[in-house]
């Protein structure tokens, strides 16, 4: 098998990131997440390999917060889109988890299949190699495995690299794996290593059944008491790996300008606000059910999957303490035979 | 899942058009013509797609085509209510506009075959089913009777006069029954709200299919009434509106339980609408 000794991590990354935009994870200031390997400054940055989840996912690696669609020129009463923005620079997300790596694979999903391709995203996704990090030990908020992902395995991964100790176990699964593990030459070295064992999780949500059951619990009462304290600020869609909904704006000078997509959140009303005041989930309440609802039923009946991977970055970022895992088990347990 | 086919590489870039024609409707409802730039028209629509207009730079919105001349234009017809659509009215002849599309499932033209039709629309819910009717003319051969039942707040409100005043009645087996929320000077004809004078008509179920698209509480006492005349969930159909940005199934926000208005709607049988969560 190959391997990379720890020693030779930065000389790797240095590698790996004179072709692509590499991203590591980082903890950088107050935040950690998936920055550029050559924004990475000395001192004040610190290489997060060993962490489990940095704060924010690399979901942006694939899907920008802000993201430029087409550039335009309108002139009184001519138009003329002048550039679309499709993104073919070859990028490298490097030491990202299963829970991210499947996360990625919803966005798959939802933008590459039903119907229409998304071509921005199908530029990004294409050009981008994902080097994921198995895990062996559970985080204090991690639960992925009951949601149906392996973490020892990350699935979508081109590559998946190994803790064992002194060295990475490095194990190329694609061409675009192959390719990328072929520009690291001698750094990579040939031995025999054991990866370690899988320890158990600390969180145990049920999410057995929960996706059939929640069909008929749109009306529950459940989700008034669990949706109660919920500020509808946002940050859990903001922090979820898998949170994917965008609006489409515009921004222009004189007589250009450009549209461009950025992330949005079923959170707030103005979501579903309509010309004239009618608004289908004007009430907190109907907009958190509606958010856990496409996560843990919604998504499955559409794609066969629920739309959480487990990270638990929401329990850790949420103001109030709402806990995804409290609900999954909550709903669970719920006796429906009471209606609202 | 139905092949979709755009107008553009990239579904969610538009293509310029030109507006050839634009036309009062009401006091704030305007048609717009439009057509690629040079001619043709910029994609091909079924009864009761959508496309998405934009106004560049002011906005983006998603509106049903009203219709459809081959080879010559797509016809919107678009109400005044917010800030893009303020703009629109503003424009004028020659004006260049983006539309991407066509989006949404459309109306089920081939299962209709055959039966009688009732169409049921209210303010500017008439432009979707216009398509709809229109292609019945088109096709008349195909559907049997055909029956409209149109209102609006005003005479002056009332969209598409001259077709539902002089042209429509005068296609074969067709009746339009026109209505208003007031009594008003020079109006002699009917005078109520839509779902009481649909009942007053009261057309027989059998065999029928009705289509129905309007304001929301509108559709909701339409619903009530067709059921109490004894319409099946099956024979019923209807449009859903919900806020759109992507109009291609991705963006998120259209969503009533696990289906996108945009990509799986707009268009569902009350049979299918039962099946929704209780969100539209
Ligand atoms: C399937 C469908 C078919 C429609 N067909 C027609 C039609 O044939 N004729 C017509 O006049 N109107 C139609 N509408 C409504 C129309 O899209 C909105 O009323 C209009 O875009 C809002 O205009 P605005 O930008 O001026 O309003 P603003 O208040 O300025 O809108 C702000 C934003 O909200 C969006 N928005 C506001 N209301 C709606 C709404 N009801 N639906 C979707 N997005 C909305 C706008 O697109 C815009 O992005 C349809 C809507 C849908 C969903
Ligand atoms: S982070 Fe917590 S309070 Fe904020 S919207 Fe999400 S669940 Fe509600
Ligand atoms: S919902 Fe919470 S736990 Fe699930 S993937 Fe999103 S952030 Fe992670
Ligand atoms: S408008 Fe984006 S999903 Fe329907």
């Amino acid at each position: 098998m190959q391997i990379l000794n720890k020693s030779k991590i930065e000389n790797a990354l240095n590698q790996l990131s004179q072709k692509s935009e590499l991203f590591v994870p980082m903890a950088r200031g107050d935040e950690s997440g998936f920055y550029p390997w050559n924004s990475y400054q000395v001192g004040s940055d610190r290489l997060m390999l060993d962490a489990l989840n940095v704060l924010l996912p690399p979901k942006s690696v694939v899907f920008p917060q802000t993201e430029r669609m087409y550039s335009f020129t309108g002139n009184g009463t001519t138009v003329e889109i002048k550039e679309t923005f499709e993104s073919s620079q070859p990028r490298i997300i490097f030491g990202l988890r299963a829970c991210d790596a499947a996360a990625i694979a919803c966005f798959d999903d939802v933008f590459l299949t039903m119907g229409f391709v998304d071509s921005f995203y199908q530029a990004r996704r294409d050009n981008t190699t994902i080097v994921a990090h198995a895990c062996y030990q559970p985080g204090t908020n991690c639960f992925c495995e009951a949601m149906g992902v392996d973490p020892s395995n990350p699935v979508n991964a081109d590559v998946i690299i190994r803790d064992a100790g002194d060295a990475y176990i490095w194990e190329s699964k694609t061409d675009k794996g192959e390719k990328l593990s072929a520009t690291l030459g001698s750094l990579l070295e040939n031995k025999e290593m054991a990866a370690p064992q899988l320890q158990p999780f600390k969180q145990q949500a049920n999410y057995e059944g929960v996706a059939e059951k929640l069909k008929d619990m749109f009306e529950a009462p459940i989700w008034e008491e669990l949706a109660s304290t919920c500020q509808t600020c946002g940050i859990c869609t903001y922090v979820c790996p898998s949170c994917y909904c965008f609006d489409i704006q515009v921004k222009s000078w004189g007589d250009e300008g450009y549209r461009f997509r950025c992330y949005d959140s079923c959170m707030y009303s103005e979501y579903t606000q309509m010309a004239g005041g009618h608004n289908p989930r004007s009430h907190e309440q109907e907009r958190f059910r509606n958010r856990f609802l496409h996560k843990l039923h919604f998504f499955s009946e559409r794609y066969g999957k629920p739309l959480c991977t487990g990270c638990g970055r929401c329990i850790v970022a949420c103001p109030v303490g709402i806990n995804i895992v409290q609900i999954i088990n909550d709903i669970k347990e719920a006796d429906t035979s009471v209606r609202a | 899942m139905s092949e979709h086919k755009c107008n553009c590489e990239n579904p969610l870039v538009p293509g310029i058009v030109e507006v050839i024609d634009i036309k009062d409707e009401t006091p704030d409802v305007k048609s717009f013509f439009v057509r690629s730039i040079g001619g043709g028209l910029p994609f091909d629509v079924m009864p009761g797609q959508l496309g998405m207009v934009s106004l560049l730079p002011v906005g983006e919105g998603m509106y049903s085509v009203s219709w459809q001349e081959e080879q010559e234009y797509l016809h919107f017809a678009i109400k005044r209510v917010g800030l893009m659509t303020n703009e629109l009215h503003r424009i004028e002849v020659g004006q260049q506009l983006g539309v991407r599309g066509p989006y949404g499932n459309g109306f089920p033209v081939e299962e209709c075959k055959g039966k009688d039709m009732l169409f049921i629309a209210g303010g500017i819910g008439l432009a979707p089913l216009r398509s709809f009717i229109k292609y019945c003319f088109k096709h008349r051969q195909d559907y049997g009777n055909i029956q409209i039942i149109y209102g609006s707040r005003s005479y002056a409100d009332l969209c598409f006069k001259d077709e539902l005043f002089e042209k429509w009645p005068q296609e074969k087996d067709t009746e339009v029954y026109i209505t208003i929320d007031n009594p008003e000077e020079g109006w002699n004809g009917h005078v109520g709200f839509v779902p009481a004078y649909l009942e007053e008509i009261n057309p027989a179920a059998e065999g029928k299919i009705a289509v129905v698209c309007g304001p929301p509480v509108m559709i909701k006492f339409v619903l009530q009434s067709l059921e109490k005349m004894g319409y099946t969930d099956e024979q019923v159909i209807s449009t859903l509106e919900m806020r759109m940005k992507c109009g291609i199934g991705k963006c998120g926000r259209c969503n009533v339980g696990s289906q996108y208005i945009c990509l799986d709607g707009p268009v569902f049988t009350l049979a299918q609408l039962k099946r929704l969560p209780p969100e539209w």
